[in-house]
């Protein structure tokens, strides 16, 4: 893939993005990174909840009003879409030139696939009983454990192996 | 005040701790008294979790004392090594005692002689014993009067066996970075226990406040292992990750806060069991609005695991905001 390499150039050289990436305030890159993990815990805490009760735990959970967690999920994803595109706007460079960047936005990608195809084939049909809806979101829920722990690692391994750290000279 | 005040302040509790607690679970099984087991292992619990930030405040008073002429570096490293060895007892011993506080509450008191307290009992005698050597140790360095050798490396009789399983704690830190991939690995896990954790208990704090009111209360308490797990798995990357970078973290005015925000967190699940909140949203049903205080427990929990990872973020960025002295 051919990266537009200018591009990542005018970005990083934009005073917002070194504002972000080089101001000794405390509202600049960890104030966008902190959010970034306020949506992690929202997103997949809740949908840790619902995958896990899928899966056979405290069965006593109805799983019905669990629907509202979806709101939570999506509360979550906008603020991690959010800070992530200011994330990138702080490190063009950094991100796009490491594949694990583009590993991550496919996992994310296949997961909140997971996760829309669960609400509406689990949640959205009120004639399922909890058997029926056990039935269709068992391996949905696994796929989903499985990956928003990847979008967890990747997000992770984001911060130990890049090539470039800015743009280089 | 420096770290060094707060090192003296908080190493008498996990000493002087674990025989109070202790003591109450050998006197609860002489008696067959699930209260004052029940007591035993809340103070275990409590005094693992100080036992973290004595633990931590160690390499600040280090960096106070290592100016000093007189102290001996080789004593400041026998009671790092001491204190490490302890603290790992001292952390099982409190986790344990955690699984123990749940089957006590889910009525399995029947058999006294359980593998969960026959466990609770070795870790915390040996966790006695072990923090008596970190007592000693740690007042060797400061106190010639009870120092028996002068170089105090000479170990006798059960101390020196005791010597041998202690980590050397500049290697144990060399351990930590020996790849990156382990780093990551550890901080990877350390967001995954992030999420199970605020998953878990952030639905039940979220149905105290009344968000989705179908749920009923009882079960949803019941994913409080879960939560426990996640707690477990972030303590231990936590400590690993403290001893591997012991700098990075101690002159950080950031991770100090967050261990505030922790100690502050027990304090709030103490108060919650322990006050009648509990029991006023224990049998909550589906649509039943929960008390006032038990929803002032709920949005301080929130609010204060918030913190935790807000505070977690910003270490990096506050690293040599507190100077040695």
């Amino acid at each position: 893939m051919v990266l537009p390499l200018p591009l990542l150039r005018t970005i990083e050289e934009s005073g917002f993005s070194t504002w972000l990436r080089e101001s000794e305030s405390p509202f600049a890159f960890y104030f966008v990174l902190l959010f970034h993990t306020f949506g992690l815990a929202l997103l997949v805490g809740a949908n840790a909840v619902i995958d896990l009760r899928l899966l056979g735990i405290e069965r006593e959970i109805p799983l019905a009003p669990l629907k509202r967690l979806f709101g939570i999920m999506w509360l979550g994803f906008a603020i991690n879409a959010a800070s992530g595109v200011l994330l990138l706007i702080a490190y063009p460079t950094k991100e796009l030139t490491n594949p694990v960047f583009y590993t991550k936005l496919a996992l994310v990608g296949f997961a909140v696939w997971v996760m829309t195809t669960l609400k509406s084939r689990v949640f959205d049909d009120p004639t399922l009983n909890e058997a029926a809806m056990i039935a269709r979101g068992r391996t949905l829920a696994k796929w989903s454990l499985v990956l928003w722990i990847g979008v967890i690692t990747a997000g992770r391994l984001l911060a130990y192996t890049y090539t470039y750290l800015t743009f280089p000279s | 005040m420096n770290l060094a005040h707060l090192h003296l302040v908080l190493n008498h509790f996990p000493i002087i701790g674990t025989i109070i607690g202790l003591g109450l679970l050998v006197v609860s099984f002489a008696g067959k008294n699930d209260d004052l087991k029940r007591a035993g292992l809340i103070v275990l619990a409590a005094v693992a979790l100080l036992a973290l930030p004595t633990f931590f405040s160690g390499i600040g008073a280090q960096g106070a004392v290592r100016r000093d002429p007189a102290v001996s570096a080789a004593l400041i490293e026998r009671h790092e090594g001491a204190a490490m060895l302890a603290l790992f007892f001292m952390e099982i011993a409190g986790a344990l005692a955690l699984v123990g506080l749940w089957k006590l509450y889910r009525g399995s008191t029947g058999r006294r002689w359980s593998p969960t307290s026959i466990a609770i009992l070795f870790f915390s005698v040996a966790t006695a014993g072990l923090m008596a050597r970190v007592g000693t140790t740690g007042g060797d360095i400061r106190h010639p009067e009870i120092r028996l050798a002068v170089t105090g490396a000479q170990e006798s009789g059960l101390s020196a066996l005791v010597h041998v399983l202690e980590p050397s704690p500049a290697r144990f830190t060399d351990l930590m970075l020996i790849s990156k991939w382990w780093w990551a690995f550890m901080m990877d896990l350390h967001f995954i226990g992030l999420a199970l954790l605020i998953g878990t208990v952030g639905i039940l704090n979220l149905r105290m406040l009344g968000f989705a009111k179908q749920l009923p209360v009882a079960p949803l308490h019941r994913l409080t292992p879960w939560a426990m797990g996640g707690f477990g798995i972030n303590a231990l990357t936590g400590v690993l990750a403290f001893i591997g970078m012991p700098n990075y973290y101690t002159f950080d005015v950031a991770f100090w806060l967050k261990m505030l925000a922790l100690l502050l967190l027990g304090l709030n699940v103490a108060a919650f069991y322990l006050t009648d909140a509990f029991q006023s949203v224990e049998h909550l049903g589906p649509g039943e609005d929960a008390p006032l205080l038990a929803k002032f427990f709920a949005a301080t929990s929130l609010v204060l695991w918030f913190a935790v990872i807000a505070l977690g973020r910003y270490i990096q960025s506050f690293t040599d905001t507190i100077s040695v002295q």
